[in-house]
């Protein structure tokens, strides 16, 4: 249907389409006016001179649609001069008998020269129609092509096989990279710095741009996504005049337009694609996760529990030091297992804080409590003031912050130093520090004691993966807090966690 | 009565009921083992077990359903023994009947401690109501609702004594933040866990020799408080 509409459409164009050159032109002229008077000659008694005034305008019209504006000014200007000259007495002059043949004359000048004119308005107005309806038939054309596409690979190569069909140019298609432009088609790609740069302050000002290149004339039409724009379609139009290429800009944005369309649409396919896999992966992944934390606790649970019942019985000194070794390392296995998998939790980005308001007092005694035998060594101060305020955190985290720094101190404390807890107010966030009188943090190695698998003295015979400095501060930060190490007669953690606005706590204060 | 129980082990790993066994067997008690929660229920009826320990993670059924069946026709303390670190499954567990926990991996020690508060529990159960606590250097006198520490009169505040009074009863039990606010506030305040956590702060500062640091009023993160005498 498309190509017998277009062969019809360029049927009625090349019959409208008005001759160029001179000699045609004034052919037409010559001909329309001769033939009129021709023809009325043998009737010059019979008619009327306004009724052979009608058949002039009738040739002025011809002259006009087949010849152009100024055939028709000319073929006006001849017939009002042939019919004074052969119809109106005195004949075969230009002299007018009666007063009324001006009237006759003046006015027939007139409505030829508006009949010539509004003829080649018409005329110009069909083309135009015409013109458009081919445009908005390509422009048809190929948004359904690229309606059925799945690739960028293919977005380009239509449009630029449509372009170089439909309109003789050549195209290239550019993607915005990070803040660049880079071709979708490795074999169509930009040929020069200018070119490159063009198309770059199209897509920053996402703005048409013009240029000029030696004889080419190029175009840069930014591609406008619905958030930004997502490229650039640059057209090569070779030789062709700028004023032609400006008659068109509006079928060249549109096809910008469409293919921007055709842009986004694949891009957000993409996202939702990805956005599905990214659910299931999540899914497997903390399917994989408590099947990990289900499959190795319990071997460790068997080995932490068999050696446990083996001390329950009667054994050399020996035999008990390995007992006893053998359940110590089950234990650290455990608390390695747990810090991977919290670890594991963390950086999935899938752990929701059970934030409630509490005393600090509460999760720093359970922390003491937890690590019961593993701190038998290092007596544990705890320093509070009397106002401490309630904080919001989620206790169970907070409690493995507190667990990991205490059991990092007892690790790198000697044997019965000391170990302070202590917190206080400052400014609008309360502060806590777990401090030891253990060798400290290398002090080149401050900043970096929280990165993952990094430990404070590498060469260190302390057994440690480096897990747990990283979990803390992931927890602490998920909290909205910092945290920090230093060096004050031993090693320092301090970290912070927003004060808030505690919740008023009505107390009865009558006694029993 | 208390040295020789009849225990239910419900577990699937065989090396963990091994060493369960000899440990509950060294201390004198009879142990059923179970490796599904459906023979589980089947001895339940038939040997009537004064304690069942309970791995919630069988491959057979949810555990915590388990507890609720059970607990429509036995008042035995269930023991649970959760693999996972997840404070909400302990949490569920505990509301639906069960009465304390150990997470994986435990110690014998630890095991066996619980088990002797859960059967001590359940033989004072039956006694005759006490009317008086002792623990550490504070004596309770429910009869007279009066508090003492070192012989001196410590002032409690209704709502202390309250707390006080609910934590006592389930000694040796893991006591639930719901299950506290109901005993105490009623109801009402199910989802106001600060209050809790304000009285029990209160109870520390006026029992506790060190608040810090109790020996008494354990906090178990996450689920809620033990009382330990």
């Amino acid at each position: 249907m498309n190509s017998t509409q277009s062969q019809k459409n360029d049927y009625w164009a090349s019959a409208l389409r008005q001759p160029r050159n001179m000699v045609a032109r004034t052919a037409w002229i010559i001909a329309a006016c001769g033939l009129v008077t021709v023809l009325a000659w043998p009737l010059r008694d019979a008619l009327d001179p306004a009724n052979i005034a009608m058949l002039y305008l009738l040739a002025v019209a011809l002259v006009a649609m087949r010849a152009g504006k100024y055939a028709a000014l000319t073929a006006a200007f001849l017939s009002t001069g042939l019919l004074d000259f052969f119809f109106i007495y005195p004949r075969f002059s230009f002299t007018v008998g009666d007063v009324q043949y001006v009237v006759t004359l003046v006015v027939m000048l007139a409505v030829a020269l508006i009949v010539g004119n509004l003829t080649i308005i018409l005329q110009r107005q069909a083309a135009e129609a015409i013109e458009r309806e081919r445009q908005s038939c390509a422009l048809y054309q190929l948004a359904s092509q690229l309606a059925g596409i799945s690739s960028l690979d293919q977005v380009a190569s239509a449009t630029r096989d449509f372009l170089h069909q439909a309109q003789s140019c050549q195209s290239v298609l550019l993607m915005r990279r990070n803040d660049a432009l880079q071709p979708v088609e490795q074999a169509y790609r930009l040929g020069s710095e200018m070119q490159s740069a063009a198309a770059f302050a199209a897509m920053q000002q996402s703005l048409t741009r013009h240029m000029q290149e030696s004889d080419n004339y190029w175009l840069f039409l930014p591609l406008l996504g619905s958030t930004y724009v997502r490229g650039v379609l640059a057209i090569d139009f070779g030789t062709c005049s700028p004023a032609a290429i400006n008659e068109k800009l509006a079928l060249y944005e549109a096809i910008a337009s469409l293919v921007a369309i055709s842009v986004e649409r694949l891009h957000f396919v993409e996202v939702a694609q990805r956005t599905q896999l990214q659910m299931t992966d999540e899914r497997l992944r903390s399917a994989i996760l408590s099947a990990l934390s289900h499959d190795i606790r319990t071997p460790l649970t068997v080995l932490y529990g068999m050696s446990d019942t083996l001390l329950l019985a009667e054994l050399s000194p020996a035999a008990r030091d390995t007992v006893v070794a053998m359940r110590e390392q089950a234990l650290r296995l455990n608390s390695m297992v747990s810090n991977l998998l919290d670890m594991a939790k963390l950086r999935a980005g899938n752990i929701r804080l059970n934030q409630e308001w509490q005393p600090v007092e509460e999760v720093i005694g359970a922390s003491i409590k937890l690590l019961g035998e593993a701190l038998a060594r290092h007596p544990v101060t705890v320093q509070l003031p009397p106002d401490m305020p309630l904080l919001k955190f989620d206790a169970v985290l907070m409690e493995r912050v507190l667990c990991n720094l205490l059991e990092n101190a007892a690790k790198y404390a000697p044997p019965s130093s000391a170990i302070t807890i202590s917190a206080q107010v400052d400014g609008n966030k309360a502060s806590l520090s777990v401090r030891d009188s253990g060798s400290g943090f290398s002090e080149n190695k401050l900043d970096k004691v929280f990165d993952l698998f990094e430990r404070g003295n590498a060469e260190s015979s302390v057994p440690g993966v480096g897990l747990g400095l990283a979990i803390c501060r992931s927890i602490v930060e998920a909290h909205g807090g910092e945290i920090h190490a230093s060096n004050c007669d031993g090693g320092c953690v301090t970290f912070t966690l927003p004060l808030g606005d505690p919740p008023v706590i009505e107390t009865d204060d009558s006694d029993e | 009565m208390s040295e020789s129980a009849a225990i239910l082990l419900i577990e699937d790993e065989a090396q963990i009921r091994r060493f369960v066994r000899t440990a509950l067997e060294a201390e004198g008690h009879r142990v059923l083992e179970s490796g599904t929660l459906v023979q589980g229920m089947v001895q339940v009826h038939e040997t009537k077990p004064q304690l069942a320990i309970l791995d919630l993670g069988l491959p057979d059924g949810d555990g915590i359903s388990f507890i609720r069946e059970l607990r429509t026709q036995s008042e035995m303390p269930v023991l649970v023994l959760s693999a996972r670190s997840a404070e909400g499954e302990k949490i569920r567990a505990l509301d639906a009947g069960a009465d304390d926990y150990l997470t994986k991996p435990f110690s014998i020690g630890e095991l066996l401690a619980r088990v002797r508060a859960l059967l001590r529990r359940n033989k004072t159960d039956s006694a005759v109501t006490e009317t008086s606590f002792r623990f550490g250097d504070v004596e309770v006198d429910l009869m007279r609702r009066k508090v003492t520490r070192n012989n001196r009169i410590v002032h409690l505040t209704p709502i202390e004594y309250r707390l006080l009074c609910a934590m006592l009863a389930d000694t040796g039990k893991v006591m639930t933040y719901r299950h506290l606010l109901r005993a105490v506030w009623g109801n009402a305040h199910i989802e106001s866990n600060h209050y809790l956590r304000i009285y029990v702060s209160h109870l520390r500062q006026k029992l506790e020799d060190d608040t810090a640091q109790p020996k008494h009023f354990l906090t178990e993160t996450g689920v809620g408080y033990r009382f330990q005498p």
